[in-house]
């Protein structure tokens, strides 16, 4: 059980042979509450595996600094901090049984025999390892991916960590699969409960399994919040755009002052193209008073743009360009004022709409505002 | 049918050199069991009329201490084998599983170092030897493999280098040191290639010819290759028989050790031509 | 250096350290003690005395060295382009869809493994003269070309003609070419099939895909044997040592310059004089190496890996 600090953390490669040198992480700032769940999101290459990484001891830290309770690890091997870690191709050794796989570690540490059986044994009941095959005697040769997987879950699991760390360890599973082992390894997060740090670019994995969930871009930390408040109040343009799929819809616009005293919104079209306008709420009139007559981007989740919907009588013309039925709902995809935008919606009777034209409902009290030079959200 | 025709030349092709190729082998044996005026007929006879195999104990007696050569042989073969595998692995570990700076600027220099054959540089090992006083002794002959041979260490880097990275950080966190890395996870991963690398050199130390000629001086240390080359020199009238029985001898074990190995050995031989 | 790059220098040093040791002991004082020892009389039984370049004059004054290099240079030139035609021929025969592959293969290969000592030996038995089985194989083909060319052609009694020496040593090395015809025909295997039924669909003959399909495919392969060849060439002692019974052949036609090293430093005991011949066969074997792969980047043709 483990609470994990990370300050002011940078991991910098220097460049070689005149390139640049390469700022993987860059000033990242968090905490990991003891038994939390951790999930770092982020694009490829966004510096998640290298911030892993320095927390297990794997790579050296450029500077600041990483606690585990308190205590600064900075300088402490990897074997000593009382960490374990689940990689992405399992690192199974191969010329190693399952058994001797999970106790290795255990060996090393000097843990008595029976105890290092009983303990596997545990393990190995729990992941499944020896119902209805007992796997314990084979080669990670002779196993199956997911089974693979366990046995690195399991070898984890023995050491009874401070910490688990984690680095995609479901992307070389096929789908079934890896839904599967998601769920299982909430479970034995509940199970264990241990402190988690989890590494994926796989947002339903980071929204399903996280407490809470760092999303992490070009190696900055771009918000820290719990799964739903990142889809709800996404910190910035970057987090709207990456968390949900399909993603946000963003317009681009004006605030002008409406007859009514409240603001209005006015997209930027291209000339001749009808522009997606609506009457904002006193309410957000209030909030964004300040911003009148300047540009800003209106954020709108797809799911919050329905067909046919009267509600306040704001309405957005659309052309149908593709419609994605996926069984409980449905994605259209539309075009209008010189963009596409999504929406999602569970009524399906608009599936041989290709080509026609679509009256959208917006509602704007899940709109998300924000400010086109920073690109952060505007706050609530 | 032009397609049956090439692959029917091929076969004629490969049926003659195969004979050509075989028939230096067929000639030392046959030769070997031929008593001493048949050695001599013109035209040559193929076959003995009957073999006498008891050339085979009296060529090893014309040679001396047989046994003692292959003794000696065996135990240089040994020491050889062990030393230049352990040290050339650690070697090979630390040009290929550990990052530190300067690492490829080294590894060139010890590629460079391929290029300086014995002949080049034996007179200042030898004189070398002669101040350790190890002139007439074993020393030279094996001392040299626990420091490692670059061709192996070559070979064994490309076969480490095959080795995912995750393994090796599995084990730290595990809680090994490097040196229990290398000995119990990556040593055990790469058993083919190390016994390339031992048979590679077992071969190479039976062979040597140049090394015991010159570090060697008593007849008791001999190695096989020096104790052959010595019948072949003291003894007039050319005994072919003898020199053929006792060439036999001498290339028996690395046959035998090829077709028990024939696998590896032969992987082992195509890796090193393709880098 | 941070504190954890020193700690992994120190590391990488410390497993590298067996062979850091070996290069000092073996390569790089041997390489600095030549140079000074090339500039002085040692007889290694006393103590070197300064001569100043009077062995590179004696040297260059000396008909021996020069027959020395002369013979290193010509059996490099003539037996590597020899046993490298040889052995990709072989390889590309071996390379066919034909039964007991593997059988050839080992055939090709097994003389390859014959110690030096065994190898010399038997060659030397192989090239007699009259008893040879060599000359009783060319002699029934040259009395029937005398009978109806009314040519006078005889046998040579190769190891002891001084014309002929060279080309003894050359057929025994061709007969030990089976190392490369196993490297070769890896590296054959190694080119994708799609490669030659696309030709063959582009209407090409086999003559065509060898010139400009496996050829091209197989030349880092090539490169990378021509020049250890080169190295392994150009140190030849051991079968020459033993085919001449210790010596160097009629009229020194059997004399390499690593022979030469030897003869004056364990037979003359001039060790001077022995290390200005061998820092003479360094130089020649970076010349040489160096020149194979400035030609070899420009016509090799690497397949991006
Ligand atoms: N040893 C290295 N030397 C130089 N740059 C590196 C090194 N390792 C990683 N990088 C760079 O650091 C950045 C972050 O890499 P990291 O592996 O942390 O990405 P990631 O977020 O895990 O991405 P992915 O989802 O693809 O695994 C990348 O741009 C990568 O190219
Ligand atoms: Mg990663």
């Amino acid at each position: 059980m483990a609470k994990v600090l990370i300050e002011n953390l940078y991991k910098i490669y220097p460049g070689e042979k005149g390139r640049p040198e390469k700022v993987a992480v860059d000033n990242a700032n968090f905490e990991i509450q003891d038994r939390e769940f951790m999930v770092l999101v982020g694009p490829s290459g966004c510096g998640k595996t290298t911030t892993l990484r320095m927390i297990a001891g794997l790579e050296e830290i450029t500077r600041g600094a990483i606690y585990i309770d308190g205590k600064k690890i900075n300088e402490i091997p990897p074997k000593d901090r009382d960490i374990a870690m689940v990689f992405q191709n399992y690192a199974l050794y191969p010329h190693m049984s399952v058994f001797r796989n999970m106790a290795f570690g255990l060996e090393l540490r000097g843990v008595p025999k029976d105890e290092i059986r009983h303990r596997v044994d545990s393990a190995a009941k729990t992941l499944g390892l020896l119902e209805p095959d007992n796997l314990l005697a084979r080669k990670p040769k002779a196993l199956s991916g997911g089974q693979r997987q366990r046995v690195a879950l399991g070898r984890a699991i023995v050491r009874n960590p401070k910490a688990f760390l984690f680095d995609e360890p479901l992307s070389n599973l096929d789908a079934k699969m890896r839904v599967e082992t998601r769920t299982e390894i909430s479970k034995l997060h509940r199970k264990l409960n241990s402190t988690m740090i989890y590494v994926t670019h796989d947002q339903t994995e980071a929204m399903t399994m996280a407490d809470r969930i760092v999303v992490m871009r070009y190696g900055k930390v771009q918000q820290i919040a719990a799964p739903l408040e990142l889809y709800h109040q996404p910190a910035n343009l970057f987090v709207a755009g990456f968390i949900g799929s399909p993603p946000m819809n963003f317009f681009t616009g004006t605030l002008s002052a409406s007859r009514q005293g409240t603001l209005a919104f006015i997209e930027k079209v291209p000339a001749g193209q009808t522009p997606f306008r609506c009457a904002l709420s006193a309410e957000t009139s209030r909030r964004l008073s300040s911003r009148q007559d300047r540009e800003l981007i209106l954020g709108l989740r797809p799911e919050h743009l329905q067909p046919n919907s009267l509600t306040s009588g704001v309405t957005l013309e659309a052309t149908v360009e593709v419609v994605e039925p996926m069984g409980a709902e449905t994605f259209v995809y539309l075009r209008t004022g010189g963009h596409t935008c999504i929406c999602r919606t569970t009524q399906i009777e608009f599936m041989d709409l290709e080509g026609k034209k679509l009256n959208l409902g917006p509602d704007l009290s899940r709109a998300v505002f924000f400010d086109p030079q920073t690109e952060a959200a505007i706050p609530v | 049918m032009k397609k049956n025709f090439n692959s029917t030349l091929s076969i004629i092709a490969l049926l003659g050199l195969g004979f050509l190729f075989l028939l230096p082998f067929f000639w030392m044996v046959s030769t070997s069991l031929k008593p001493l005026n048949e050695t001599m007929k013109l035209p040559p006879q193929w076959l003995p009329s009957s073999p006498q195999w008891h050339n085979y104990p009296d060529a090893m007696k014309a040679m001396g201490p047989f046994w003692l050569y292959t003794r000696n042989s065996l135990v240089l073969a040994f020491l050889n084998v062990v030393g230049t595998v352990f040290s050339s692995a650690l070697v090979a570990y630390g040009f290929s599983r550990l990052d530190w700076r300067g690492r490829d600027g080294v590894f060139f220099v010890l590629l460079a170092t391929m290029m300086i054959p014995f002949p080049v540089v034996m007179v200042p090992i030898y004189g070398l030897f002669r101040a350790l006083g190890w002139i007439g002794t074993f020393q030279p002959l094996w001392v040299p493999a626990f420091l490692a041979g670059a061709f192996n260490v070559f070979l064994l880097r490309q076969f480490f280098l095959t080795i995912p990275r995750d393994l090796s950080e599995a084990a730290r966190i595990d809680g090994c040191s490097e040196l229990r890395i290398f000995w119990q996870i990556i040593l055990p991963l790469a058993k083919p290639a190390l016994l390339t690398v031992a048979l590679f050199q077992f071969m190479a130390t039976w062979n040597d010819f140049l090394g015991p000629l010159i570090f060697l001086a008593r007849e008791n240390q001999y190695t096989l290759a020096l104790g052959l080359q010595a019948l072949q020199g003291t003894i007039s009238g050319t005994p072919w028989h003898h020199l053929m029985a006792a060439s036999t001898l001498v290339l028996l074990p690395v046959l035998v050790l090829f077709f028990l190995t024939q696998r590896t050995f032969i992987r082992g031989i195509a890796t090193t031509g393709l880098k | 250096m941070t504190a954890g790059e020193r700690k992994s220098l120190l590391m990488g040093v410390a497993f590298i350290s067996p062979w850091i040791l070996g290069f000092l002991a073996f390569n790089l004082y041997p390489l600095l003690a030549s140079v000074w020892y090339s500039l002085c009389d040692y007889s290694v039984l006393s103590q070197p005395v300064f001569l100043g370049t009077q062995n590179y004059v004696d040297l260059w004054r000396d008909p021996v060295f020069w027959k020395a290099l002369q013979n290193t240079v010509v059996f490099a030139a003539v037996a590597i382009p020899l046993s490298t035609f040889l052995s990709i021929g072989l390889a590309v025969l071996l390379n066919q869809p034909i039964a007991g592959q593997g059988i050839y293969r080992t055939i090709f290969f097994l003389p390859s493994l014959v110690p030096a000592i065994s190898l010399a030996i038997l060659w030397q038995w192989m090239l007699n003269g009259p008893m040879g089985l060599v000359n009783n194989l060319i002699r029934p083909i040259l009395d029937f070309l005398n009978l109806w060319l009314h040519t006078q052609l005889k046998t040579p009694d190769w190891l002891n003609d001084p014309n002929f020496a060279l080309w003894g040593l050359i057929l025994t090395g061709l007969w030990g070419t089976g190392q490369a015809v196993v490297i070769y025909l890896a590296g054959l295997q190694d080119v994708p099939a799609e490669l030659y039924e696309a030709a063959e669909l582009d209407g090409t003959s086999a003559w065509q895909r060898f010139i400009h399909i496996t050829l091209p495919m197989l030349s880092p392969v090539i490169f990378f044997n021509v020049l250890m060849s080169i190295i392994g060439a150009l140190q030849t002692f051991a079968v020459p040592y033993i085919l001449t019974n210790g010596g160097d052949g009629p009229g020194r036609s059997l004399l390499f310059l690593a022979t030469y090293i030897y003869q004056n430093a364990f037979d003359y005991w001039n060790m001077g004089y022995a290390s200005a011949l061998a820092l003479c066969l360094f130089l020649l074997i970076i010349g040489l190496s160096l020149i194979t792969v400035r030609y070899g980047e420009r016509k090799v043709h690497y397949s991006g890996k």
